[in-house]
């Protein structure tokens, strides 16, 4: 239990208290000014020993390891691996299609949540955390910082969002892209509601940018479903044409188009080694962070051996 | 177009169910806001814009298929020929066809019997019948035949039916036929209902009755249309319509005289008429009737003569004309060797003593010879219980007191048995007594109870004669040959007044009373004949008059004949009855035709009897209680009230039977209108129904299709959707 902190809003205590013991993982070592828990390639002055290397003429002194020079005549180098602090930006998708929920909690309160929660993991481990908010534009943008308070003030930008229908997803990331003045660990939070190719070229800009970008689809579980019985009249919220019909005779039709859209945008990330996760809102939120983090521990392993080559 | 059942249309309502349901689901319609409506977008839009064409096809398919099937039940009928939709109904009724089959219908007018009219026109009713609608064939007579019951109409075996129909030798019981339509009609399962009677409607028949026949038909008519279709010919016929013993005693060597009643039924008179004696098939006298005028009856006497004793078969025969059926009349006699007569004397008098009387008229020849094969034997009263009554033929009791019990009880089993009493009143007869023994069990010995004597004198002393209108009994047939004087000089003083019994017949009543002076009952297989008044003298003058010979031979030959003589009508029962239990089961009846029935021997009040139920035809059956056994010749004859065979005119018959409902078409064009006309109205309820059905067909295989079809691309959708999350 973390007394010190704040009350907030969307910080549940006893959730918290289940994500004290996770790590966040970065999936590649980011590059960073302070030093933190996580590995940098820059070796250097550090107290976690990577490995030796011969001596060669140049290197300090003081870094030769005379107890391997007594045992073989040899001088050689003790390295040491800087730990670095890394820079994470969590990006909110706050357009009116984030407003749909089933349940109590629709699709942008779950994504409140769970941006507090990244943040207050980040911030934990002594990470900088950043915040955007955006829906047709860019509405905040909230630089990185490492100081614990911020997660009041993402608290307070989060509830003061407001809904705003969108069309297009690409230019807001391209915005965010620009502000970003460093590689960051990038969370998008989107129920990615546009065309594909659209998201893909503000993804794009992010990873060229060199920027680690974990997607987490959020969607409700009557959007991955469809269980509506009866004849419904479905009125979109980005200001779609209605359609009144009988969903559980157009339900197969559905499901095959959302099928489509999300193996097209699962494709599309992995092309461009995007972490990409379905998120349902009607699942425990601890339970999707848990899971979030070993699949991600999974994959570091391997990447942090060829990272140290 | 009308409905059988309009009533049933209401059910159109509910075509509104399913729009109603329909209607109600478009309106529960609920509403949400939806963020992924890029996936309703599109094909989403175009498959439910499908869907809902679908919905309504299917709708209209189900209301369509609810509508036909109301339609259907509501059983339509076009009530005018042709049309569009004529072609697309079928006519469904059940059909009731009657043919008189009574013998006048084999009256020919010299190409075709009417018999063979009717079938002919039964031909033509069957010919616009749909194959498989319920058709009953009746074949009208005495005992009306169902020849085919409530079957589905086949036009080859219908025909074959009616080739192998034959007419009867029965007459038509009309009164019965109404009401055996009626229920005939009433089986048939058809809503629609036709009835044709084809009839020779002869006029003795229908026309006395028009009332009765109005309320028939017009009940008949109410419950299906009713056609009446006459057949009828002309109306000349020559017919026998009596052969009966006139005179004679039926003994062997012995004369007889058989009158023949012949009726002209024509409208012509009839000349030099032809009747032939035949005596065993074997013509033993011809007797011309010079005149005989239109409607009127003459009678011939055939002179026959019988030479051997036993069972005789006696005809009369007509020459051929338009109805043979009723030229031939029949009758048996039973030729006896000889007579014995018991007289059994009362009051023991002077010589000319009752019982003597009695014996000298038995005796009494118009020639004057002694009648060797009468015998008669005459004791006093007092004697009888001493007599072998079984070698008597005939037992007269002449003004006897009394009898003890026993003698009453022997005297029952020998008339039981077959034989003959004749009792005389008297002075000496005690009718306390005779009342007392006489009543047995069942029927009484005598016809009547008896109570005080009277006098029937006048102030002058002079008794009263016997009444001229002689009843039709065989035994006054020769007093209609005696002068009327002659019978009028009978006269009777005195008569013991009696009370007759229900079963008793009078014979004989005296002029201006309704006393009767001879009573006859049946008391077994034998009669008993009672004459209220003495034998002798004492009470009255007829021992000295010609009556009372003439009286008491007849009534001895009537006492000593069988009950094969006695004609029997077409349609009546025969009887063999048997004086003890037989020995074998079964008895046998050989009929004209040759055929042989069997028929079991039945106990019917302590006596063995067996009946053949109904004799189908006219002539000769031999009756043998065994099949070795030597028969007993029965006669049986055709009605005779069914040779009237004058019918009556389309146009009469239409006066007869206007507003009843029933339609009276005697030609063809007439039949063939009106069989059109009713058919005319066609029944649309098996097109409906079926066209329901197939639309109900379709719409549950176009319903599964597109189950089988969504449920298809569904698992495909899935596989995608799967493949897109993982």
């Amino acid at each position: 239990m973390s007394e010190h902190l704040p009350q907030t809003f969307y910080l549940d205590p006893e959730l918290l208290q289940k994500l004290g013991d996770l790590e966040l993982v970065a999936r590649e070592v980011v590059e960073g000014l302070r030093v933190g828990s996580h590995r940098s390639p820059l070796r250097g002055f550090s107290t976690e020993f990577a490995h030796h290397r011969q001596y060669a003429p140049g290197d300090a002194i003081r870094d030769i390891d005379w107890r391997v020079y007594g045992r073989t005549d040899r001088y050689y180098t003790k390295l040491y691996e800087a730990e670095t602090n890394f820079d994470c930006h969590i990006l909110i998708d706050a357009s009116a299609s984030m407003t749909y929920g089933s349940g109590k909690v629709n699709k942008l309160e779950y994504a409140k949540f769970l941006a507090a929660s990244l943040a207050y993991l980040v911030l934990k481990q002594r990470d900088s955390v950043g915040l955007s908010v955006f829906d047709s534009d860019v509405r905040a943008y909230m630089p990185p910082r490492s100081a614990m308070g911020i997660i009041v003030q993402i608290d307070r930008l989060l509830r003061d969002i407001i809904p705003a229908p969108k069309s297009t997803i690409a230019k807001q990331l391209h915005d965010i892209a620009l502000m970003m003045k460093r590689r960051s660990f990038v969370i998008l939070i989107s129920d990615l509601l546009a065309d594909v190719s659209d998201i893909m070229a503000g993804l794009d800009h992010l990873r060229f940018d060199g920027h680690n970008v974990v997607v987490l689809h959020t969607l409700d579980p009557y959007e991955i479903a469809f269980p509506f019985k009866g004849t419904w009249r479905f009125e979109g919220l980005e200001q779609e044409l209605p359609l009144t019909t009988q969903p559980e005779r157009i339900r197969d039709d559905y499901l095959a188009s959302l099928g489509e859209y999300m193996a097209a945008l699962r494709t599309g990330c992995m092309g461009v080694d995007i972490d990409y996760k379905v998120v349902d809102t009607s699942r425990p939120l601890d339970g999707v962070l848990t899971e979030f983090f070993a699949e991600r521990a999974t994959i570091l392993n391997g990447a942090a051996v060829g990272a140290r080559l | 177009m009308t409905f059988l059942n309009p009533w049933l249309l209401l059910g159109a309502l509910g075509v509104s169910l399913p729009i109603i349901a329909h209607m109600l689901n478009r309106h529960q319609v609920r509403t949400t806001a939806w963020a992924a409506m890029r996936f309703l977008n599109r094909s989403v839009r175009v498959r439910s814009r499908q869907l809902r064409l679908r919905d309504i096809l299917l709708l209209i398919l189900r209301c369509l298929a609810l509508l036909l099937l109301v339609l259907a039940f509501s059983r339509p009928t076009a009530d005018k020929p042709g049309g569009a939709m004529a072609s697309l109904g079928d006519y469904r009724a059940g059909v009731v066809i009657a043919i008189d089959a009574s013998y006048s219908m084999l009256h020919s007018d010299g190409t075709a019997t009417r018999f063979e009219k009717a079938i002919e026109k039964t031909g033509a009713i069957t010919r616009g019948i749909p194959p498989g609608n319920p058709v009953t064939l009746l074949l009208l007579a005495t005992d009306h035949r169902v020849v085919a019951r409530n079957v589905a109409f086949d036009p080859d075996h219908f025909a074959d039916i009616l080739s192998n129909l034959t007419a009867t030798s029965e007459s038509l019981d009309l009164d019965s036929v109404p009401r055996r339509l009626k229920n005939l009609a009433a089986e048939l399962k058809e809503s629609r209902k036709e009835i044709y009677i084809i009839t020779d409607m002869q006029e003795q028949d229908w026309k006395p009755r028009s009332a009765w026949l109005h309320a028939s038909f017009k009940d008949l008519a109410r419950n299906a249309s009713t056609f009446i279709i006459p057949v009828g010919g002309g109306s000349e016929n020559l017919a026998i319509t009596s052969l009966e013993l006139a005179s004679g005693v039926l003994r062997k060597g012995t004369p007889a005289s058989y009158r023949v009643t012949v009726r002209n039924s024509g409208d012509m008179a009839a000349r030099n008429v032809k009747v032939n004696g035949l005596i065993n098939n074997i013509s033993v006298d011809v007797k011309i009737i010079p005149f005989i005028a239109p409607g009127t009856s003459e009678t011939v006497l055939l002179s026959l003569s019988f030479r051997d004793p036993g069972p005789v078969r006696i005809s009369a025969e007509l020459d051929k004309d338009a109805l043979e059926a009723d030229n031939a009349r029949r009758a048996v006699a039973v030729i006896r060797d000889h007579v014995s007569v018991l007289c059994v004397e009362g009051s023991s008098g002077p010589s000319n003593s009752s019982g003597e009387l009695i014996a000298t008229a038995l005796r009494a020849s118009g020639t004057g010879k002694t009648q060797e094969d009468l015998n008669v034997q005459t004791v006093s009263w007092v004697d009888l219980p001493a007599q072998d009554l079984k070698t008597f033929d005939v037992v007269a009791l002449a003004d006897v007191p009394d009898i003890t019990a026993e003698l009453a009880r022997s005297l029952e089993s020998y008339v039981r048995a077959g034989n003959g009493l004749i009792w005389f009143a008297g002075d000496y007869v005690k009718a306390n007594v005779w009342n007392q023994r006489s009543a047995l069990e069942g029927t009484p010995l005598l016809p009547a109870v008896l109570e005080e004597s009277e006098s029937t004198s006048d102030a002058m002393g002079i008794g009263r004669p016997l009444d001229p209108s002689l009843t039709d009994h065989p035994v006054c047939r020769p007093l209609f040959s005696l002068p009327e004087d002659l019978l009028s000089e009978t006269r009777f003083r005195r008569l013991i007044r009696v009370t007759p019994s229900p079963t008793s017949a009078t014979v004989l009543s005296l002029a201006g009373s309704d006393s009767p002076v001879l009573l006859e009952h049946s008391l077994g297989r034998g009669h008993v004949f009672m004459f209220t008044t003495s034998a002798g003298p004492a009470w009255n003058n007829m021992a000295v008059n010609p009556v009372f010979p003439m009286l008491l031979q007849q009534m001895v030959t009537y006492l000593t004949a069988r009950e094969f003589e006695t004609p029997r009508m077409v349609a009546d029962t025969l009887s063999l009855s048997y004086v003890d239990q037989p020995d074998t089961t079964d008895a046998v009846f050989d009929t004209p035709s040759g055929e042989t029935i069997t028929v079991p021997v039945q106990e019917y009040r302590d006596q063995y009897v067996a009946l053949l139920e109904s004799a189908r035809e006219p002539g000769f059956y031999l009756a043998r209680v065994s099949l070795q056994a030597t028969g007993m010749p029965i006669a049986v004859n055709v009605d005779t009230r069914e040779s009237r065979v004058k019918c009556m005119t389309a146009e009469e018959a239409a006066r007869t039977l206007q507003g009843t409902g029933a339609r009276i078409t005697p030609s063809d064009a007439g039949l063939s209108d009106g069989v059109d006309d009713i058919r005319a109205p066609r029944s649309f309820w098996r097109f409906f129904m079926l066209t329901g059905l197939a639309f109900f067909i379709i719409e549950s295989l176009f319903a599964e299709w597109l189950s089988r079809k969504s449920s298809r691309q569904g698992r495909a959708g899935n596989e995608r959707a799967e493949g897109g999350k993982s």
